[in-house]
């Protein structure tokens, strides 16, 4: 098949470009400090910045479910600088210290969280030839560097010496870990799929063909499994009994204010658009283009848009499916989510590795 | 029903109960919202019931007359000691003495809009009014004089 | 055999007293047994203690215990005194009727009076180093400064025991150990419907004992009624069920109506029926909000509010209110009916016949609710009973006890409605009694609002009302149980004393039966289920 589309948009060439650019006037150890840095910046920028958009979609699209408006005061009539002015306000509260906390794991908890946060959305496949991390077992690289968040989140608990925040993260310990093996096993069979773990491969194996409709029916429940244990992972609802306002006040970070709470914030919703990210790269084939058998027009149309844009649409579109089920469900209990996993998300996701590597095995696959 | 055929079947009926709220939801999500936006809608949509009480007024006529003839019955029917009415006697023209307002005191802050003032008074000389937007900074603001300056009583 | 002569031949010599209701005045030292033996009457057992009511009579202090059968609907008053005001001593019931151990509280509270047997004479509204005993008509009011430091509670209440030579011995009873992990839920906390502050002990998620601690927004509305006028005391009804005001001040306007003996025109009835049980599905709906907010769905949460809406709407045009609406008077209703009114009802009802089923399918069916209700909180009948649990939580325990039915008031004898009971007693019966009971409601009003007669809406009363010797009561089917209000009249143009029956104090009190071994989500849950209203209780 013909995959020299693949190059419209790369920007393997600049990248490159810079680089050598930079060698020719310094040592090669320097310029690659220098890219890093940048890079870092870009990173850190970028994710704030997603952060803003993605609370503002979730204000918006939460009040469509509501029957209301939503922001539409602040920055004319789109209330488009509410959440700017949220950040801004934020920003200028007082850090709280509280007498009886553990102080120094009070004040790295937040930090934990971000980090891995961070690390993960560093992994992203933002577009042909833009992956910031990328090596041969890049997705379990990810699975592994999004767990130190629950470090985080226990140690919030623990540190904050307050008896909501203790349960709280006791609860999204255990919830975490168990969703964790679903979500694990979903990838998994997707790695069969892909037959590979990097994930720029992955995205390149769906070149003819997302995963979804790769693998049948199969690839389709796994793609719901993996939404709702990302969910879970994400600690948003139905899942988000760690926080449960209604019965821990706000759960673990019930005692963190000013810019420690933010981070809490930053990287509650940051997981949410990492675990959409990871679906689109995982099911629906990253900033591949959607292709239709046949209708070579159409393809062809569909080469010309880049890849960052569908890498984009397809993650903010699997996000707005997130918040549907968020603003739908109510919050499940702590045994029933424990059973939940255990009884029937887990056997599910067995029986979805084991159905996938048969059809691997037997070339029944697109 | 089988122990393993009540676990597929919970798995099932669970499953559809869940599309089932998705589908409402999401109905709901395209439909339009009903919020009403105060103050904006304050010439448009917002509807204030005509009996809605929001404070107590004594209306005054073009002549800035008003009908209270200060006999301090609605002082005496307020549960909170809202209302404070001050007369003095003054003799008329006629040589005899009646009871004249000299000022009508009403603590906004305290009325808990029970309308027993309004059902004591003989002559009809308050209500309550539909402005609803009474904040101030200050409680003291709140003590407000019903009566207008130099007004007097409507003769019969 | 007639309640008078079983209670003759209990007592002998028992004196009775007939101004309003009938009450049987029984000598302390032989109340308990009386109270015993009507409690497990072969025949008609009186096995509801709808209240106690603490009293100061000047040279006495006691207490009246109404008191109903829940199989003939009959009702007795049973009084029983003590003339020792500095140590004034009662037997407790608080082993026939569980609702007596909080009932008990706040008479002890108030008059100081301590009933020996009763395992918690904690204070219950007041601070406990509060000093007096404020509804005693000798109370002090200058004997308590404004406090502001942070009360602490005790971990251990008293019990009193009185032996037969007259001394009086206490035993301690511990409510929490020291290695508790005893959680405050409130008084501020997001799932507590106001001021309620819930002490509870958990072993991991799940609880072990629920502690109420009320009191946070008591404002002393009953001492306050002994110095306001009978129009004056109306304003304060509308504040104590925020969520059943017309239904509170139809009430106690029953009350003055059939103590003054003022007989008020069809025309109100119909329209206080009408008001009633719109009120009714406007706290319905506001508890459908509630309970899905409490269990962490904010979508259907709004869906509530937009229908409520409505209601409040059509309310404010009539009554010019929305929560307070100030509406019954003594001999009618302030205002009449707006011009509008039958139309927007009518148009109310269709939207609301056409919308429900929305909320069917977004919480009602769904799988992650009926695993969280269903079987959590089960309250027994017989629990349900003895703890006094009126209104939707009674009825889902299978206790047939809408006053509605049993005792009809207004125009209820003449519609056509079910009584909605259920059998489980578990929070998923509770939600769908209040559900069910909003069809039933609109049933109710579709009955009366083509036929509400002309007339006046409102009777001329006197303007100084008094009423006669005697006391008094009326209950009503109010949102969440059996409002009821008790005067004791002493021919002045004031009450000698005017009490209230919370709806939600017995609730409140069941919540430590239905939760312990739930999880503390459940807790939540059972809360928002059995819909109580904070400022009903505190009073």
């Amino acid at each position: 098949m013909n995959t020299s589309f693949l190059d419209y948009y790369s920007i393997q060439p600049v990248t490159s470009w810079i680089h050598e650019a930079l060698c020719s006037v310094m040592p090669e150890a320097l310029a690659i400090f220098i890219e890093c840095v940048v890079i870092g910046v870009v990173i850190v920028a970028l994710y704030a910045v997603l952060a803003i958009i993605l609370i503002y979609m979730e204000r918006k699209v939460c009040a469509a479910f509501q029957c209301r408006i939503g922001p539409n005061r602040v920055g004319g009539k789109g209330g488009l600088l509410q959440v700017p002015a949220d950040v801004l306000k934020i920003l200028t509260k007082e850090i709280i210290r509280l007498k009886n906390s553990d102080h120094l794991l009070y004040d790295l908890a937040p930090y934990l969280v971000i980090l891995a946060s961070i690390l993960s959305f560093s992994c992203l496949p933002w577009n042909k030839g833009a992956h910031i991390l990328d090596m041969n077992i890049g997705i379990l690289f990810v699975l592994a560097a999004s767990s130190i968040g629950v470090v985080g989140i226990l140690l919030a608990g623990w540190a904050s010496n307050n008896k909501y925040t203790m349960i709280g993260a006791v609860r999204s310990g255990a919830m975490i870990i168990s969703y964790e093996l679903s979500l694990g096993i979903i990838v998994l069979s997707m790695v069969v799929l892909s037959e590979t773990a990097s994930i720029s491969g992955i995205v390149e194996s769906q070149a003819n063909g997302w995963n979804l409709f790769k693998g049948h029916a199969i690839a389709i429940l796994a793609f719901v499994v993996y939404l709702i244990a990302g969910n879970a992972e994400a600690n948003r609802g139905p899942f988000d009994l760690a926080e449960a306002e209604q019965e821990l006040t706000a759960g673990y970070h019930t005692e963190y204010s000013g810019l420690h709470f933010g981070f809490f914030y930053l990287a509650e919703y940051l997981n949410l658009f990492i675990t959409a990210g990871f679906a689109s790269t995982l099911f629906l084939g990253g900033w591949m283009p959607l292709h239709v058998a046949g209708l070579d027009g159409f393809n062809a149309v569909m080469d010309y848009i880049p890849g960052v844009v569908w890498f984009f649409g397809k993650t903010f579109f699997v996000v707005w499916l997130l918040m549907w089920i968020k603003w739908t469900f109510i919050r499940l209990r702590i045994d029933q989510v424990l059973v939940f996993e255990w009884k029937y998300l887990m056997p599910t996701s067995l029986l979805i590795l084991i159905l996938m590597v048969v059809l691997k095995v037997f070339g029944l696959v697109f | 029903m089988s122990k393993f055929g009540n676990y597929i079947n919970g798995y099932f009926s669970g499953l559809e109960s869940l599309l089932i709220g998705l589908r409402t939801s999401v109905r709901v999500y395209f439909r339009k919202p009903v919020t009403e936006q105060y103050p904006e809608n304050r010439h448009t949509t917002l509807h204030i019931a005509e009996r809605h009480r929001a404070m107590l007024v004594m209306p005054h006529d073009e002549n800035n007359q008003h009908h209270c003839v200060a006999c301090g019955l609605c002082q005496m029917a307020c549960p909170n000691d809202t209302i404070k009415v001050t007369s003095e006697t003054v003799e008329g023209e006629d040589g005899k003495k009646r009871k004249v307002l000299v000022k009508y005191e009403y603590d906004l802050g305290a009325c808990m809009f029970c309308e027993l003032c309004v059902n004591a008074c003989p002559h009809d000389a308050i209500r309550f009014s539909n402005d609803f937007e009474n904040a101030v900074y200050q409680r003291d603001k709140l003590v407000l004089k019903l009566n207008h300056e130099g007004s007097s009583v409507v003769k019969k | 055999m007639d309640i008078k002569d079983k209670i003759s031949t209990l007592v002998p010599g028992v004196e009775f007293k007939e101004q309003g209701d009938l009450i049987a005045v029984i000598p302390a030292a032989s109340f308990h047994r009386a109270a015993e033996a009507l409690r497990y009457d072969k025949e008609d057992a009186m096995d509801y203690l709808r209240d106690i009511v603490g009293m100061d009579w000047g040279e006495t202090l006691g207490a009246l215990y109404y008191l109903e059968s829940t199989t003939t609907h009959a009702r007795i008053v049973l009084r029983t005194e003590t003339a020792d005001r500095e140590n004034p001593l009662l037997p407790s019931v608080s082993d026939l009727w569980k609702t007596a151990v909080i009932k008990e509280r706040e008479a002890f509270d108030f008059f100081g009076i301590r009933f020996t047997g009763n395992p918690d004479m904690r204070r219950i509204f007041l601070r406990e180093d509060w000093v007096g005993h404020p509804f005693r008509k000798d109370y002090d009011e200058k004997s308590n400064e404004l406090n502001m430091n942070n009360e602490v509670n005790a971990d251990v209440t008293t019990e009193y025991t009185l032996k037969a030579d007259g001394t009086l011995t206490t035993e301690k009873h511990v409510v929490f150990e020291p290695d508790d992990f005893v959680v405050n839920v409130g008084p501020q906390h997001p799932s507590t419907h106001g001021a309620l502050r819930l002490r509870v002990a958990l072993d991991g998620e799940t609880v072990k004992r629920v502690d109420p601690v009320c009191g946070y927004i008591h404002r002393g509305i009953e001492k306050m009624n002994e110095s306001l006028t009978y129009p004056q005391t109306l304003a304060l009804t509308d504040r104590l069920d925020y969520l059943s005001a017309h239904q509170s001040r139809h009430a106690l306007c029953m009350c003055i109506e059939q103590a003054a003996g003022i007989e008020i025109s069809e025309r109100a009835k119909y329209i206080r029926t009408i008001m009633d049980e719109l009120q009714r599905i406007d706290s319905h709906l506001l508890f459908y909000s509630c309970l899905v907010l409490d269990m962490g769905g904010f979508t259907p949460f709004f869906y509530g509010f937009r229908e409520r809406e409505m209601i409040l709407q059509i309310m404010e045009e009539t009554t010019g209110g929305r929560l307070i609406q100030n509406y019954n008077m003594i001999g009618g209703v302030q205002a009449d009916l707006h011009p509008d009114f039958q139309k927007k009802v009518k148009e109310f009802i269709k939207h609301m016949r056409g919308i429900i089923h929305e909320y069917h399918e977004i919480f009602t069916g769904n799988v992650i609710v009926t695993t969280r209700l269903k079987g959590v909180g089960v309250l027994s009948k017989e629990d349900a009973i003895s703890f006094g649990a009126t209104g939707g939580t009674g009825r889902a325990s299978g206790w047939a006890n809408d006053v509605r039915k049993h005792h009809p008031y207004g125009l209820y004898d003449k519609v056509d409605f079910k009584e909605i009971v259920y059998t489980e007693g578990d929070s998923f019966a509770r939600y769908m009694v209040r559900m069910d009971e909003i069809m039933e409601s609109m049933k109710i009003i579709e009955q009366l609002i083509d036929n509400i007669p002309e007339g006046e809406y409102r009777v001329k009363t006197k303007p100084i009302i008094r009423i006669p010797e005697g006391n008094y009561s009326t209950s009503v089917e109010s949102s969440r149980g059996e409002f009821a209000v008790f005067l004791e009249s002493h021919g002045d143009k004031t009450p000698y004393r005017l009490h209230y029956r919370s709806t939600g104090l017995p609730l409140v009190h069941a919540l430590d039966t239905a939760c312990r071994g739930q999880k503390i989500a459940d807790l939540i849950a059972i809360g928002a289920s059995m819909d109580f209203v904070i400022p009903d209780i505190d009073r």
